[in-house]
């Protein structure tokens, strides 16, 4: 066994011609992996798994196993990766020492290799690219890479390693490999790292772009969502070139190549579903064409093309009460009506920065939307959204307008209904705002189809039809069911229904008698019953409606939506921000994602709410609310009490279970967000940039200074994070049980952040390339990042220095002057 | 008498330019009204004819002077003009299409000029000829219909509809007008619908097409079955009922925007008013006119789009903000108010007022209401008010109206236009808090309520005006709906109605039966006494309630021996006098019991005059020693109906918006030099 592996892992040292089971199988899928037989390849030397042969690497024979450590064998490829990647740095020369020291003393490391028969590698065979970088392959010497091709073929080689691998490796062969790769991977991993792997495209030099672009082409020809969003990545990204490149760069191309909307659907495929790929075969098609032709089709694909035309006309107007127009409307509108949706959306945000107050705004944003409302429901959806739907109404008296100085960032509700899959399901028919009335206007009236032979000449009356009290019986007041509330008062005793319904009744000539001081009464019970809302304020619209509760909001609105009844109906909501760069935030987004999937996965319960970013270019995008949640600075404005005596109005006394749970909500948050801040160094952190959900978790918002950029002021904020005393003595003081509780989940955090430290790093790193974005300013910004992270020191020495922060952060009286100094300026308390 | 007197007037300018001269076209006219067929001596005679340009003043003028034995001998004649005036219709030269309307115009009028006794059937006959009439009726139509929908000329669609509206006219009496059964079986109400939905020809002729729409739906309303009101109500396309809501909503604001240049001028200076002096004996008469009239058509419109389409009620709360309206091409003839903002957009001064920014159209009605309102001296304003009453009482009945009047979510700041009283100062319009819109209704309703209170009564208006706030406090109080409004000025406003009531009950009688009223106005008070715990806004205001009562004690007092002693008299009023006894028993009960109270808590603590912290006081302490007897009824009201109550005013209002839509396209269809010239130098 010990001898196998080590002849496999001394591989790229021979010549390529000692293994020949090994270099037989794979060379074939690694530089033939667009003809016929990579797809149903034999598998001719090693099983699929666990043969003797290339099976599992390992030390002793007890752990001849098959259940290995993922996490163990994920580091150790990580860093067989990082040395193989200096390797290839010196591509000219045949480093084997470099190799040999990457194999060699590494004793804990077990690989399970698979077979490409399981990896499907489908490609456009037509494409230039491809070609070109097949031949490409062809000229290196492919023993030196076959055993990096084993690593690649590894089921442990993830989305993440191949993103790394693309941005760091220089060999051409290796990028065009994992640009094929990436088709295996499931869609929803990739889309992770989209905005990664298009920045690279654009700012990277041609090779990597020529790797990528096969994989972007393929996925925009499957899928509108995934066009639009690269397109408005490719976009946002371009922004920062120079305008005289911008203009002919590969990413400008792309994009226009996108919204041009030459990329159409490309064939019968269950687009949604990554088990379903099917390898791209071409046996079927016979001919040399790819397998994109017309020919292919499905009668499954006709039926999308349908669907996918009925859909809005460039203008985003409704057309679904003509069919005549629809079906001429043919594909071009593929793209167009969301684009249409989204540009909507954009100029009311325009417009609405031009007005002076915020009741000015308000009101304007309710017109506004109430017009967009016309031209639903609609092929539109909103990206922020988890699953597939149809946006078909915009209750827009919902919408609030958010606090902000200078922009008029707002707050949309959006109703949709979910469906299987947005661009084959049938857009929903509209239903009018009062659909109850409709039933009246057809039925109550007599059938006015005449012939003209019977009104010819018949000059005679007819009954008259303009009978009112029939036509208008359908909805009047008289009739209007009032689901009143359920009235838990003692005093509403018998004679409390007098005042709901009114005796109506002849017969009854007792004269009933009620007290006056039963209606005072009841008025003030019934008042007092309302529940505690914010109360309304012209010059904070958000806070009303942010606080009321979300499960509340979409009871109300489901109730007065013609749409409300459908079982799919759900309700969204989005902040649409306009003037605003969003790509910082949506950087934060993917770090505060993937640190959470590593405490996840570590089993820190570490508690952190990412916040999905639509970027849509470098000054627009959209953000998805955090519901049930207000800002600290709404709380102690409409509050008027101390967090400690909001927390125990809100949830009960300190020993309630409801307390004790909210409590530990807001430890575990804090401590997740206090580490965010500190190893992304986020900046700005006052009151109204912090909320404080339902359940007593807080959730940092606004990313908009972080790493290398801080808001320029007198040099506040330099302590790690922020921790007032009153977020300490929620906790319960600095000396209870709860604030220990606090260091020791920061320490955990740290700990299982700083294990995957690259996972996170990779992500800022790929974006700094090319970009002019403040929180890159500065050549020191990654050595700070990766600092920070302190690897070398020891649990122990960490302790101490989460201990420190803490401390430091506590006694901070930067973060004391920097709420006084938001308060004088902002007047965000 | 007018039409008369326009068309001596046409003439003479005519005849003194032309008088040399006798145009060919004349001529030709000349030989149709010969015995002989003007085509046997000239086979191209027709097509000769639509190539010259109309005198329709000579051709109106010889069809009036043709007396009753000529006719009989021309019918073939005229029969044979009219019937190739509807072929030329389909011509693709269009400077015949153009004259063929434009003949056509004339043969309508002309024919129904002379005989204006005569029996539909004998137009008809004269015109087309019994046996022909339902074929060329059917043509004409079809020709217009397509060429109002086809992508023709917008100025000949714009005489299509000149032409339908002078047909639709030409009687006084729209039901009279015999013609118009072909008109209904033959519909052109899609094409309309089509006008009315598209941005651009809405912009162009919306306004026509509203005013012939409303016209046509009142044809033989109470009689037959009119398709167009059957079309209407069920008119569900929202682009469509947008455009004409739109239509309506500019023409109003047109309106609104005339009435405050006026204010405002006559506000001004010395200077400012003397010039408008000299410049309003030229134009402001006719133009005021003009005004009035437009707006009772375009008002006409509007109640029947909410009376009869349920959809429309939406409209009303469509938000117009004027981007969108300064896009739409707007009427050469009629300056639109968008227009002359939109260039203003920039400017710092102008947003200061939000509803320039945002408008709808019932914000705009509501402004209005609230000028017409004002004056309802005038006949036609009188008609306006009480047409404008009408609507708000269809809307108040309306829950999805209701709904939005009371979404706190809509909040509006409505300035109404508030009529200048010795009395009272004039309110500052900037400090109007923006609320729901249901608050500016009831606003327009006090308003109303204490500024008519004159010697005569205008004793319909009230009553609507009333039964609306009732029919909004019944929705509040089903709907539970806690509305903040100021209801101290309502009851206030109420006291006083019924104190004028009682100090002119002699006169007032002698013409309304104001028991009637006087009972709604104490409905509404018991309202507030037994159900003001549902609709309420703080308990505090139910005490104010009790306070208001006591503190005008004497007027119900007095009303009290006014309607004992008029239900113990036999007379024609009793019966409606003990009702109004009845119904004030909760308000006396509360009297009887309070003023006691008062008194000894004055007594008792030696205050002479109590202030209104201590009257309330007394009555927030003394509430469970008070009985009241709960009435039958008080939620329940009236539905709104057309027939048979209303019949009459609309009959009257047809006619004469039928007599001013008439004089207008007179004019307008007559200047039409334009248009030909357009068309001459396109062919």
């Amino acid at each position: 066994m010990v001898v196998q592996s080590q002849s496999i892992w001394r591989k790229p040292t021979d010549t390529g011609s000692s293994s020949p089971s090994l270099s037989v199988c794979s060379s074939p899928s690694l530089s033939l992996p667009s003809t016929p037989s990579s797809s149903s390849c034999p598998a001719p030397g090693p099983a699929p798994s666990g043969t003797p042969p290339l099976g599992v690497i390992s030390e002793g024979p007890g752990e001849l196993s098959l259940v290995i450590d993922a996490e163990v064998a994920q580091r150790a490829c990580q860093e067989v990766l990082q040395k193989v990647h200096i390797s290839l740095m010196y591509q000219n020369r045949v480093d084997v020492g470099g190799s040999q020291n990457g194999a060699g003393p590494e004793p804990a490391l077990s690989v399970t290799i698979v077979k490409p028969a399981q990896i499907q590698i489908r490609e456009v065979e037509d494409d230039p690219g491809s070609v070109k970088s097949a031949r490409r392959r062809q000229r290196h010497n492919p023993s030196k890479q076959s055993w990096l091709l084993r690593l690649f073929e590894s089921k442990l080689f993830d989305v993440s390693m191949a993103i790394s691998y693309l941005h760091n490796s220089k060999e051409p062969g290796v990028q065009a490999y994992i640009g094929n790769r990436l088709f295996s991977f499931p869609h929803d991993d990739v889309d992770f790292y989209l905005p990664q792997l298009l920045n690279m495209y654009i700012h990277m030099d041609e090779d990597v772009g020529d790797a990528i672009k096969p994989y972007v082409v393929h996925r925009c020809r499957q899928s509108i969502s995934f066009s639009l969003q690269c397109a408005w990545l490719l976009g946002a990204y371009s922004s920062d070139m120079h305008i005289s490149t911008q203009r002919h760069s590969r990413g400008t191309k792309l994009r226009k190549l996108i919204l041009s909307d030459e990329l159409k659907p490309a064939g019968a495929r269950a687009r949604r579903d990554p088990l379903a790929l099917t390898p791209f075969c071409p046996a079927v098609s016979g001919s040399g064409e790819h397998g994109l032709s017309p020919s292919k089709r499905t009668h499954q694909r006709s039926k999308s093309d349908a669907t996918v035309s009925i859909s809005l006309s460039s203008n985003l107007k409704r057309t679904a009460s003509n069919p005549k127009v629809e079906s001429s409307q043919d594909e071009p509108v593929r793209l167009a009506p969301q684009r249409e949706f989204i540009k909507s959306l954009m100029g009311i945000g325009k417009r609405l920065a031009t007005l002076p107050t915020k009741e000015q705004k308000t009101q304007r944003l309710i017109s506004e939307l109430s017009l967009l409302n016309h031209k639903l429901p609609a092929r539109v959806w909103l990206p922020t959204a988890a699953f597939d739907h149809h946006v078909v109404r915009v209750p827009h008296t919902q919408a609030v307008v958010l606090n902000s100085k200078d922009k008029a960032p707002y707050l949309i509700y959006v109703e949709v209904l979910e469906c299987e899959n947005f661009e084959t399901s049938s857009v929903p028919i509209r239903i009018p705002e009062n659909r109850i009335r409709s039933t009246r206007s057809v039925e109550n009236l007599p059938d006015c189809g005449m012939t003209a032979e019977q009104r010819a000449g018949s000059f005679s009356t007819v009954p008259n039809y303009d009978n009112d009290d029939e036509a208008w019986s359908v909805d009047d007041i008289g009739e209007l069911q009032v689901e009143l509330p359920e009235l838990h008062t003692n005093s509403c005793d018998n004679i409390s229904q007098f005042s709901v319904d009114s005796i109506t009744s002849l017969e009854s000539k007792e004269p009933v008698f009620i007290a006056a001081g039963d209606i005072r009464r009841r008025l003030s019970e019934q008042l007092a019953q309302t529940p505690t809302t914010f109360k309304r304020d012209p010059e904070d619209p958000s806070a009303v409606a942010l606080k009321e509760p979300w499960e509340e909001k979409v009871r109300r609105i489901r109730e007065g939506s013609p749409y409300g009844h459908l079982p799919n109906w759900r309700l969204l909501s989005v902040i649409v921000k306009c003037g605003d760069d969003l790509r910082q935030e949506l950087l934060a987004f993917q770090v505060l994602q993937q640190l959470q999937s590593i405490w996840e996965q570590e089993r820190v319960p570490l508690w952190i709410k990412p916040y999905k970013i639509l970027v849509l270019s470098a000054d627009s995008g959209m953000i998805e609310p955090v519901v049930n949640a207000v800002s600290l600075h709404q709380v102690k404005k409409h509050s008027q009490l101390s967090l400690l005596d909001y927390f125990l109005q809100e949830h009960g006394s300190p020993t309630t279970e409801a307390f004790l749970s909210a409590q530990r909500n807001f430890v575990q948050s804090c401590a997740g967000y206090s580490l965010i801040c500190y190893l992304l160094q986020v900046k700005d952190r006052h009151n109204g940039n912090i909320l404080l959900d339902a359940e007593g978790h807080i959730i940092h918002i606004d990313f908009g200074f972080i790493l290398s950029s801080s808001p320029k002021n007198l040099g506040f904020e330099t302590s790690a994070f922020k921790l007032t005393t009153e977020f300490v003595d929620v906790m319960g003081g600095p000396d209870g049980d709860m604030f220990n509780y606090y260091k020791m989940l920061m320490l955990q955090g740290l700990i299982a952040a700083r294990k995957h430290m690259d996972r996170v790093l990779q992500i800022v790193e790929i974006m700094q390339q090319g970009s002019q974005l403040p929180c890159f300013h500065g050549s020191s910004t990654m050595r700070g990042l990766k600092e920070r992270f302190h690897m070398s020191l020891t649990e122990e020495q960490l302790q101490l220095l989460v201990d420190q922060l803490v401390d430091g952060s506590m006694r901070s009286l930067t973060t004391k002057l920097y709420d006084g100094f938001q308060y004088l300026t902002n007047g965000i308390m | 008498m007018s039409q008369v007197e326009k068309r001596a007037g046409l003439l003479r300018r005519t005849s003194s330019s032309k008088k040399p001269l006798k145009e060919k076209v004349v001529l030709m006219y000349d030989e149709i009204f010969a015995k002989e067929d003007p085509a046997k001596n000239n086979p191209r005679f027709w097509d000769e004819l639509f190539l010259m340009k109309v005198n329709l003043e000579y051709l109106e003028s010889k069809l009036e002077s043709v007396d009753g034995e000529e006719v009989q001998r021309i019918q073939d004649n005229i029969n044979s003009l009219f019937h190739h005036c509807v072929q030329a219709l389909g011509e693709e030269h269009q400077i015949k299409v153009v004259n063929a309307l434009q003949t056509l115009c004339a043969l309508f009028r002309g024919v129904h000029q002379k005989n204006k006794s005569a029996s539909g059937f004998d137009i008809i006959n004269m015109l087309m000829g019994f046996d022909k009439a339902e074929q060329r009726m059917k043509d004409l139509m079809e020709r217009l219909d397509s060429l109002l929908c086809g992508d023709g000329s917008e100025s000949l669609k714009s005489l299509c509809l000149k032409l339908l509206l002078c047909l639709v006219t030409v009687t006084d009496n729209i039901s009279q007008n015999t013609i118009l059964e072909y008109v209904m079986i033959n519909s052109i109400f899609e094409a309309i619908l089509q006008i009315l939905s598209d941005v651009s020809s809405r912009g162009q002729h919306g306004y026509d097409a509203v005013v012939l729409l409303a016209l046509l739906v009142n044809y033989r309303k109470y009689e037959s079955v009119n398709p167009y009101i059957v079309k209407l109500s069920i008119v569900d396309d929202e682009p469509t009922l947008d455009g004409m809501g739109m239509v309506v909503h500019q023409a109003l604001t047109e309106y609104n925007r005339q009435y405050k240049d006026k204010e405002e001028e006559n506000q001004g200076g010395f200077f400012s008013t003397l010039t408008s002096m000299v410049g309003s004996m030229f134009i402001a008469d006719a133009d005021e006119k003009l005004s009035v009239q437009t707006n009772e058509a375009i008002l006409l419109a509007l109640y029947e789009a909410v009376h009869l389409n349920r959809n429309f009620i939406t409209v009303l709360a469509q938000s117009h903000p004027e981007i969108d309206i300064a896009t739409t091409p707007t009427p050469p003839t009629r300056p639109h108010p968008q227009h002359h903002l939109a260039p203003l957009m920039n400017n710092p001064e102008l947003p200061l007022d939000p509803n320039l920014q945002t408008s709808n159209l019932l914000i705009t009605f509501l402004k209005y209401a609230s000028i017409v309102m004002q004056d309802t001296k005038d006949e036609h304003r009188l008609n306006s008010a009480r047409l404008c009453l009408i609507i708000l009482t269809c809307i108040a009945e309306d829950q999805y109206a209701d709904a939005f009047l009371h979404d706190d979510n809509m909040n509006f700041r409505v300035n109404l236009h508030r009529m200048p009283m010795r009395h009272r100062k004039k309110a500052v319009d900037k400090n109007i808090p923006s609320r729901p819109l249901v608050c500016a209704v009831l606003d327009l309703m006090v308003e109303f309520i204490v500024t008519h209170m004159m010697k005569d009564f205008p004793m319909d208006l009230y009553l609507r005006c009333v039964q609306i706030i009732h029919k909004l406090l019944c929705y509040q109080k089903k709907c539970r709906i806690r509305l903040h409004y100021t209801w101290r000025e309502l009851w206030s406003a109420l006291i006083n109605l019924l104190k004028f009531l009682l100090s002119n009950e002699t006169t007032l009688l002698a013409k309304h039966n104001i028991f009637h009223l006087a009972l709604l106005v104490v409905n509404l008070f018991n309202m507030f006494i037994t159900y003001g715990d549902t609709f309420l806004p703080t308990s505090n205001s139910y005490d104010e309630l009790y306070y208001e009562i006591v503190r005008m004690h004497q007027v119900f007092d007095n009303l009290y021996c006014m309607v004992l002693r008029v239900s113990t008299n036999t007379g024609q009023w009793k019966e409606a006098a003990s009702k109004v006894t009845h119904a004030l028993v909760n308000v006396r009960a509360i009297i009887n019991h309070f003023n006691p109270k008062i008194e000894s808590y004055a007594a008792v603590n030696h205050i002479s005059q109590l202030s209104e912290e201590q009257v309330l006081e007394v009555v927030r302490s003394n509430y469970d020693t008070l009985t009241l007897k709960l009435q039958d009824g008080l939620d329940q009201f009236e539905r709104y109906s057309e027939q048979p109550k209303e019949a009459a005013f609309f009959k009257e209002l047809v006619r004469s918006i039928s007599l001013n839509v008439r004089k207008n396209v007179s004019l307008n269809t007559l200047s039409q030099d334009v248009l030909l010239k357009e068309f001459s130098t396109i062919s």
